[in-house]
């Protein structure tokens, strides 16, 4: 404030006050100007250096040969031709779109069927619910290492119940049988991720009101109707958004699949951020080829982050 | 008509009841399984003697990973991160969300578009070139250097948040402080901060967790002990293909307590925030 007080010169009386009032204008219109870029300047300086910066960089290492720490040598567009040719790359696409369309799916149902479940009147409600979201608030690299063990061949709890009840003879590796790894991985999404959807439903349809409810059921509407006509209506704006956010969080997580399957059997589990670690940072180093893996996946993620970004800012009346 | 349709309800109560039990069955289970493992002595957990129950419940387990790891030190570097990277982006999040919500200059809402578009790009798009910066920059193996990274995600999110707050703070009580001879930095502190006092909460809730959860960047950036946070010196005990799941689970019971706990004292505010935008679907 204090470098803009201006000092009063001696001027001639009349032109005094509308040189003031210019002043003061000018130095409001200055202040909030040179002010907001001066706020800003930390946030912009973030996402430059963490996000724009090394994406751009990461555009640039598709098209090298590149190990940690050492400069890259072009080698244009062979990186992208070995992967498209690779049987691996094939199959951790097939995985991420069934990992994800499964995973999400169910979220969404599970997530559904809960929140209207705690939207009935009942004793209780209040706990139910704080319970229920417990999973989301676990870190999920403890999830995924109690879910590990949960499906241990020797001793987890799976395998020592169904024993138990004489339904196996022979313990099953959950993990590490071919047909079962893919199914047991997404379980364990299911598990963590289903109290994200409950809790957006949930506020979604707290935020009906009631009378149309009430309106309706005087017109004779079945339960099923009001359903079909009212509730899954309004929800609509909130089922877009957290399917298509949870898309990208459950395509681009890579902490299950690392810590439970590590991307096998044979490359079942393997998804794509699973597979652009294992480029880059497994035994060969090859920053490149990792990162053209992520570069391939962008473009659809992008169709979703761009749809998003726009109705979060719409939602903040931006 | 209206009786069927009480009818209808009361059948649908019913199935409802029934749900939430199978959904509480299935939520609680897993968390039953990792506490009871972690009270077990190693006879009840493998083999032949293996117990759904423990029988003689035990502390030795946590009290081996007090003793024989450095769990003590993964939890200071969780809590010093998880603190450094909440403090900074509080602040970098507080000045960058007035800014946008109050001051009027050019550019501003292709700022506030790309701030929301950069925090919905998922770090495990960015780690590769993530980790060849830091390699050169000298921060892998750093506290740091994770303080940094981190950034990456919370300034974004907390600047969302706090942006729509700030906006629902009115303006005319900022004004009548201007009027008073408040200047934008005495608003903003005493005035709009003040006000927002739930979102800060929120803020700081999911900054902090981020932290302390945060698995990608802490593992692909640490090499060394020294530098390890709770999650990936966790992990590092599997790595060799030992397990030892007692104190393994006793570990994870521990590293997530905080975030859980953290979770249930704000809950109400967090659920209205996650719902404006959430994280970790």
């Amino acid at each position: 404030m204090g470098t803009w007080t201006t000092v009063s010169l001696p001027l001639p009386s009349s032109r005094r006050g509308l040189r003031w009032r210019g002043d003061r204008i000018l130095r409001f219109v200055m202040h909030d100007r040179i002010l907001g870029y001066l706020f800003l300047f930390p946030a912009l300086l973030v996402i430059v250096g963490l996000v724009a910066y090394p994406f751009a960089s990461a555009i640039v290492m598709t098209f090298q040969a590149k190990t940690a720490g050492a400069p890259g040598r072009f080698i244009g567009l062979d990186n992208y031709r070995e992967l498209l040719r690779s049987e691996q790359f094939l199959r951790a696409v097939v995985n991420t779109v069934s990992y994800t369309a499964i995973g999400v799916g169910f979220k969404f149902l599970l997530g559904l069927s809960m929140a209207l479940v705690l939207n009935q009147e009942r004793f209780g409600n209040n706990l139910f619910r704080s319970f229920l979201l417990i999973p989301w608030a676990i870190p999920t690299v403890m999830s995924a290492l109690n879910w590990r063990w949960i499906f241990d061949d020797a001793s987890g709890l799976i395998n020592n119940v169904l024993v138990r009840l004489e339904l196996i003879e022979e313990t099953i590796s959950w993990l590490s049988n071919p047909h079962l790894a893919m199914l047991s991985v997404i379980t364990v999404v299911i598990w963590q991720g289903t109290p994200f959807f409950t809790m957006s439903f949930l506020a979604g349809l707290q935020a009906i009101p009631k009378e149309l409810y009430e309106a309706a059921e005087i017109d004779g509407a079945s339960v099923l109707q009001q359903f079909s006509y009212i509730t899954l209506p309004r929800l609509r704006p909130i089922f877009i958004t957290a399917v298509m956010l949870s898309a990208i969080l459950t395509s681009a997580g890579i902490q299950f699949v690392l810590i439970l399957t590590n991307g096998g059997p044979s490359d079942r589990t393997m998804i794509f951020p699973v597979l652009a670690y294992h480029l880059a940072l497994g035994g060969a180093q090859r920053l490149g080829m990792g990162a053209a893996v992520s570069l391939i996946f962008f473009p659809i993620l992008v169709v979703f982050i761009v749809f998003l970004t726009r109705r979060m800012l719409r939602e903040k009346g931006e | 008509m209206a009786l069927r349709v009480t009818t209808q309800r009361r059948v649908l109560q019913g199935v409802g009841n029934g749900a939430l039990v199978l959904m509480l069955l299935w939520t609680a289970i897993p968390f039953y399984w990792m506490i009871a493992t972690s009270l077990k002595h190693d006879k009840e957990i493998y083999g032949y003697e293996a117990t759904l129950i423990p029988q003689r419940p035990t502390l030795e387990n946590y009290a081996t990973v007090f003793r024989e790891t450095p769990y003590l030190l993964f939890l200071r570097n969780s809590l010093a991160v998880a603190a450094g990277s909440t403090l900074l982006s509080m602040v970098i999040a507080c000045l960058g969300a007035y800014a946008i919500a109050r001051l009027n200059f050019p550019g501003r809402a292709f700022l506030a578009r790309s701030l929301v578009f950069t925090y919905l790009v998922p770090t495990s798009l960015l780690f590769i070139p993530m980790f060849a910066m830091m390699s050169v920059l000298r921060l892998t193996d750093s506290l740091h250097g994770l303080i940094i990274a981190y950034l990456g995600f919370d300034v974004p999110f907390c600047t969302w948040l706090l942006m729509g707050y700030f906006k629902s703070v009115p303006v005319d009580l900022e004004e009548a402080a201007r009027v008073d001879g408040c200047n934008r930095v005495g608003a903003l502190l005493r005035i709009v901060l003040p006000m927002s006092l739930p979102a800060l909460v929120v803020v700081t809730f999911f900054s902090f967790t981020h932290a302390w959860n945060e698995f990608l960047y802490a593992h692909v950036f640490t090499s060394t002990t020294s530098a390890r946070t709770v999650t990936t010196g966790l992990v590092n005990f599997m790595s060799q293909d030992v397990f030892f799941w007692g104190p393994l689970m006793a570990s994870t019971v521990m590293s997530a307590l905080p975030p859980v706990l953290m979770f249930l004292v704000f809950q109400r505010w967090v659920v209205k925030g996650l719902t404006l935008g959430g994280v970790k679907g």
